[in-house]
């Protein structure tokens, strides 16, 4: 049997205060599993533990007690993070490099050799779409354009996961499409990938599964259709029905002891009449 | 990306010794140090001229003394912003997210410091060679047209006092001091940033540590002519060289400025003794960052 891509078993976390007895519980008894080739979305509100429990997978942080295994190694061993890569939260590069040194140089991080190296920095640069930005200075690149870069140095060694802290955070709306579909791209590669967001739409339309952290405890994980999925109730979307066909509908509803809870115009989201407007010709 | 890995690879502490070296490179305020101290360096041969031989002495002290300086300040200054800045910037966790230990990390950091130590003190160095070959020459130059007429014995014992005054195969030994000491210097300040909460603390604390070095020797001395030399003062002492490297040792380097003949086994040990701190503070540097939360 294939290890998981991801397991914590009953991590919990503390954090001892300085000059006091007391200590900050960030995570307490926390399992999860993320599987091969799945997208799997870390939520909770902010102080959660979602940033605590992704540095623990990626042995920045010791659990205080528990198990983490990423492919079956160690979390704490740097064999463990040989098949992962990272993209932090607003994550900040040399400036003084150009998009493909600051590829090189986490690319021999890796290990890689520098024909291997050369090859695969056109290659991430061109899914990243910034082959024309390849030697300006990463200190002139927009917020987006570092996302991009971001994960590209993140699959640099052509990883088997990926682990993505608030990857969308700051981008705009167009930006954060680009980076959505590079994801979408990753996993079609069948590349694991681990997130966290607040942007909860998105997650929702990215993720297989999710977990969602609440004061340091995992209080959901599941498929995300599965979480969604109201027992009692049904969506019923009409084209072109007049007042009087839903009118009928709900009488209808009503004798067979059923209740039309909402009948108005559906509304598109934001994302899709904000993307409509700014890219009209 | 399966297989055993190395435990130490040599490939990942040359990338980023390379890319400290780069970031270091490209901050201004070395730049501007660097240039004091060649000026410094330059316009010691513009210093009191007294006697031929005092004249070339004043030159090798004061341009041995800047090296000595900026060097030392300069590895500071410069280990001190490392691990503070990569934590700012978020860039240790893109690092240490790769299959990088941790011990690679800093031996890395250290590493692009001892780079840029060692191309300052070139630069230092040919400068000061420079300027000391040249004034070298015009006191032969002087000496040979003052004493025209005199003995060629009494002209070439001048002569060769001169010779031995100036550029000597020695003073490329004291300059090897000079890089040594600054190197324990940055090691010592990586070991303290691994646990300082701030740059300031950093450094304070690491020109604390120096201060105590220079006056070590001197203290234990004293201490022990005057309370005696029993076991449990000697491993107390042991145990405070540990931590406060005797400094007062790389003072060599004013014996050779002064002329004094010193024994090339006294530059080994003294170099010895420089490389051995700069490999312990490492260690301590790793220990203490082995299990550090970030």
């Amino acid at each position: 049997m294939t290890d998981p891509a991801v397991a914590l078993e009953k991590i919990t976390k503390t954090f001892p205060v300085p000059f006091q007895r007391r200590v900050i519980v960030a995570l307490r008894d926390v399992s999860l599993r993320v599987s091969t080739g799945e997208i799997y979305g870390l939520l909770g509100p902010n102080g959660s533990g979602k940033s605590t429990t992704l540095k623990i997978i990626l042995g920045l942080v010791s659990p205080t007690r528990g198990q983490v295994q990423i492919f079956g190694h160690d979390a704490a061993s740097a064999q463990s993070r040989a098949n992962v890569g990272f993209l932090p939260e607003s994550p900040y590069f040399p400036k003084y490099l150009t998009a493909a040194e600051m590829l090189s140089f986490y690319g021999k991080l890796c290990g890689m050799r520098r024909r291997e190296l050369a090859k695969r920095v056109d290659e991430l640069l061109e899914l990243v779409g910034l082959t024309a930005a390849r030697d300006r200075r990463l200190g002139t690149f927009s917020k987006g354009m570092l996302q991009r870069i971001g994960l590209a140095q993140a699959v640099i060694n052509e990883p088997e996961m990926v682990v993505l802290d608030e990857p969308t955070a700051g981008v705009d709306p167009a930006g954060t499409r680009v980076i959505r579909d590079l994801i979408l791209e990753l996993k079609r590669r069948g590349v694991t990938i681990l997130l966290s967001s607040h942007l909860l739409g998105q997650v929702q339309e990215i993720c297989d599964r999710i977990g969602i952290l609440a004061n340091g405890a995992l209080v959901r994980d599941g498929r995300v259709d599965e979480l969604l999925i109201a027992p009692d109730q049904t969506e019923l979307v009409l084209e072109h029905a007049s007042p009087q066909l839903v009118d009928r509908i709900s009488k209808a509803a009503a004798e067979g002891g059923a209740s039309v809870i909402r009948a108005a115009p559906r509304h598109r989201s934001l994302e899709q009449v904000f993307l409509e407007a700014t890219t009209e010709k | 990306m399966s297989g055993r890995r190395p435990v130490v690879s040599l490939r990942r502490i040359n990338a980023i010794a390379l890319n400290t070296f780069t970031e270091l490179t490209r901050l201004k305020v070395f730049y501007f140090l660097l240039l004091f101290a060649l000026l410094l360096i330059g316009s010691s041969a513009l210093m009191a001229r007294i006697t031929f031989q005092q004249e070339l002495q004043v030159l090798k002290d004061v341009a041995l003394g800047a090296m000595s300086i900026f060097a030392s300040l300069l590895a500071i200054l410069a280990t001190a912003r490392l691990l503070p800045q990569d934590v700012e910037d978020r860039t240790i966790y893109t690092i240490l997210a790769k299959p990088v230990e941790r011990f690679e990390y800093l031996a890395g950091k250290l590493g692009g410091v001892l780079l840029l130590l060692a191309l300052s003190v070139l630069l230092m160095s040919v400068v000061f060679f420079v300027v000391l070959f040249l004034r070298q020459q015009t006191l032969l130059a002087e000496t040979a047209r003052q004493m025209t007429g005199l003995p060629s014995a009494e002209a070439a014992d001048a002569q060769a006092n001169i010779r031995h005054a100036g550029v000597t195969t020695t003073l490329v030994l004291a300059i090897v001091i000079i890089y040594c000491k600054a190197a324990l210097l940055a090691s010592l300040t990586l070991f303290i940033s691994t646990f300082a909460t701030t740059n300031i603390f950093t450094i304070v604390t690491t020109v604390f540590v120096y201060f105590i070095g220079h006056l070590q020797g001197t203290a234990r001395e004293y201490w022990l002519q005057n309370a005696g030399s029993t076991v449990g003062r000697r491993l107390f002492l042991g145990a405070i060289a540990l931590f406060f490297p005797d400094l007062q040792l790389f003072n060599v380097v004013d014996d050779v400025a002064a002329g004094a003949v010193v024994p090339v086994t006294l530059f080994a040990k003294t170099a010895g003794l420089g490389v051995a701190y700069t490999a312990i503070y490492l260690l301590f540097a790793w220990a203490v960052f082995y299990r550090k939360e970030l």
